[in-house]
């Protein structure tokens, strides 16, 4: 398996995805770190120490969320667009073929891509996780828990696995570029349903139809729940639910990027499990699957 | 007593195309050389895939070296070139050996010994440091070949293993397979150069539609009757029956030119000089023949049996048929 894994890391490395997220991160973090440095030089009012206090943390809030939004948005890309088409595109150029007759089980091969892919992209993750925290930390007051960090960077890694996982499946079932359309579709489905939710948690609106939405949007949680475990990760790293009746953000620099309803720890519960029956259903979907 | 390599009895795949195989039972020896021939979509890739343990079959069952195809230990006697062969284009020719070299269990130690012998046996020699995006279709099926040999299998699965090489490169193709037939290794050979099969094989087997038409020995299908052609210098057709009746045998004048390759040369142009053609079992009666003509005033140029050739059976075996392939 680990020749798999190494194989994966390779083609990680050596694919024009990988040099297209770089890119991306470092255009990302350059802009980052104008907007962070603009922000935290924005003037703090003369108020009371404790609004002024409230008003840093203001500023560090809005930075990490902005970072940690697109942050994610980067994370995504590189899973998604490198993991894609590692089966059915695989199998119709025809690289599948000669690889599967080699003596190693079929759920090693598969559980080997997965974790080349997991693996990598947890390191992606911790890299741009510790440039967001950097850059937000120089220009503004930011939480410095380590104990807090870990979640937080652990959630916002949640992801890759789930986006993976999800990738993996497909390519056993839909074509290389259906699997991508399919893939792109499904997460764009999650972070609307996300942005519904923040969007409508700070408007007013009839309960019935809030009700109604939150339905929809949290079935759209279930089913691809990235945009929720960032919603979880930046309410922890805030510190939002130990705030929660103390501040009212809403007028904030937040605003825009709020984070609505914030999931549950059983959510996450429920998203790992998720994630590890679509590894097992992925594994034997590629068992069965005739080459 | 030849230990059995292949085994295959009642193998069988179905799609709801109607496409794949059906019933087909096959064995091959230890050390044997088998050509699998057939139209396109006859069935034949399906057949391999089987073997090798990419298709799960609907019925029927195979073994290698007694190992039920698909499992590990069946996997481990194999090396296969796939018909569409293509390699990670983001390794170099030697990643590429080395990783199949891995996935077999070898070390990368003991991987990497291997690569430079084999590189140079499928005449890649110093190209396997290039990155794969940077070789031929030709290069790949070289590499393709390096691949399935890095663990010295004692069978080898060949789906068209030349098709993308220039004559050059199949004549390389062919004295390699040659010297892994004289090395001991079962050669599972499915292959349209029928030339090719021709020369390596031992046992050939003719599919359509999924069935099994025809099978034996190459040697039984190319002398199963031997033809003689001879070339005979101022002929005249009025000695035909006269020659036909003392011989006991039918000759035939063939057309005018070589009659394998039906050109005309200089000698062939000398007027009364035709070809004759019959079929004859013993080479007395060739000598006969020849007595009778050489009597008779005129002039024997040349003398010489002519096989059959695989095309011929081929073309002969399924002409008539349907077949399933690219003309439907």
């Amino acid at each position: 398996m680990t020749a798999v894994i190494g194989m994966t890391w390779k083609e990680l490395l050596r694919k024009k995805v990988l040099l297209m997220t770089v890119l991306m991160t470092v255009l990302f973090l350059i802009v980052f770190w104008f907007i962070a440095r603009t922000i935290g030089a924005s003037e703090i009012s003369n108020s009371s120490p404790s609004a002024q206090l409230v008003e840093q943390y203001a500023h560090g809030a809005a930075l990490l969320t902005l970072g940690f939004f697109f942050g994610s948005f980067i994370l995504a890309f590189l899973m998604i667009f490198s993991s894609f088409s590692s089966i059915s595109g695989e199998a119709e150029t025809g690289i599948m073929q000669s690889m599967l007759t080699r003596p190693i089980p079929r759920w090693q091969w598969y559980l080997g891509r997965w974790l080349g892919y997991t693996l990598f992209g947890i390191l992606y993750a911790l890299i741009l996780y510790i440039c967001v925290i950097v850059i937000a930390d120089i220009h503004a007051s930011i939480p410095r828990n380590i104990a807090v960090h870990t979640q937080s960077y652990l959630l916002f890694a949640l992801t890759v696995p789930i986006l993976v996982t999800l990738s993996l499946l497909g390519s056993t079932s839909f074509s290389a570029i259906g699997n991508g359309v399919f893939m792109t579709m499904l997460y764009g489905a999650g972070w609307l349903g996300g942005m519904v939710e923040k969007v409508t948690s700070s408007m007013q609106m009839d309960p019935q139809v809030l009700k109604t939405l939150y339905n929809i949007t949290g079935l759209i949680s279930l089913i691809m729940p990235v945009d929720a475990i960032q919603r979880k990760m930046l309410a922890l790293l805030l510190g939002l639910q130990e705030l929660a009746g103390m501040l009212d953000m809403s007028g904030s620099m937040t605003a825009g990027f709020g984070l609505g309803q914030i999931p549950s720890a059983s959510f996450i519960v429920y998203a790992a499990i998720y994630m590890l029956l679509l590894l097992a259903w992925g594994i034997r979907r590629f068992y069965k699957r005739d080459f | 007593m030849t230990v059995t390599a292949i085994d295959i009895q009642n193998l069988t795949k179905e799609y709801s195309n109607g496409k794949g195989c059906r019933n087909v039972t096959i064995t091959v020896g230890e050390g044997e050389a088998f050509g699998f021939l057939g139209p396109n979509g006859a069935g034949k890739s399906t057949l391999v895939k089987m073997l090798v343990g990419l298709i799960h079959p609907t019925d029927g069952e195979a073994r290698l070296f007694g190992d039920p195809v698909g499992s590990l230990a069946a996997r481990r006697h194999i090396g296969y070139l796939p018909e569409l062969y293509r390699y990670q284009e983001w390794l170099t020719g030697q990643e590429v050996i080395q990783l199949h070299g891995r996935l077999c269990g070898m070390s990368k130690q003991e991987a990497d010994a291997r690569i430079p012998m084999l590189l140079e046996r499928v005449g890649l020699g110093s190209r396997g440091k290039d990155r794969v995006k940077h070789y031929s279709k030709g290069m790949q099926q070289r590499l393709g070949l390096a691949c399935a040999l890095v663990n010295d299998p004692p069978i080898l699965f060949l789906d068209e293993p030349s098709s993308a090489l220039d004559p050059v490169g199949r004549m390389d193709v062919r004295r390699l397979l040659q010297e892994l037939k004289q090395e001991g290794k079962t050669i599972f050979l499915n292959s349209h150069l029928l030339e090719e099969v021709e020369t390596i094989c031992d046992r050939i087997a003719l599919l359509n539609n999924g069935v099994i038409l025809r099978h034996g020995q190459v040697h039984e299908v190319l002398y199963a009757q031997t033809r003689w052609h001879f070339k005979v210098g101022g002929f005249t057709p009025d000695i035909m029956p006269w020659l036909t009746e003392t011989s006991g045998i039918p000759l035939q004048i063939l057309q005018s030119g070589h009659p394998g390759t039906g050109a005309v040369t200089a000698s062939d142009s000398l007027q009364d000089t035709v070809w004759l053609g019959a079929v004859i079992d013993n080479e007395e009666q060739v000598g006969f023949i020849n007595t009778l003509i050489v009597n008779q005033g005129m002039t024997l140029y040349q003398v010489e049996p002519v096989r059959e050739r695989l095309e011929e059976w081929f073309m002969e075996a399924v002409s008539g048929l349907s077949h399933r392939g690219e003309h439907e």
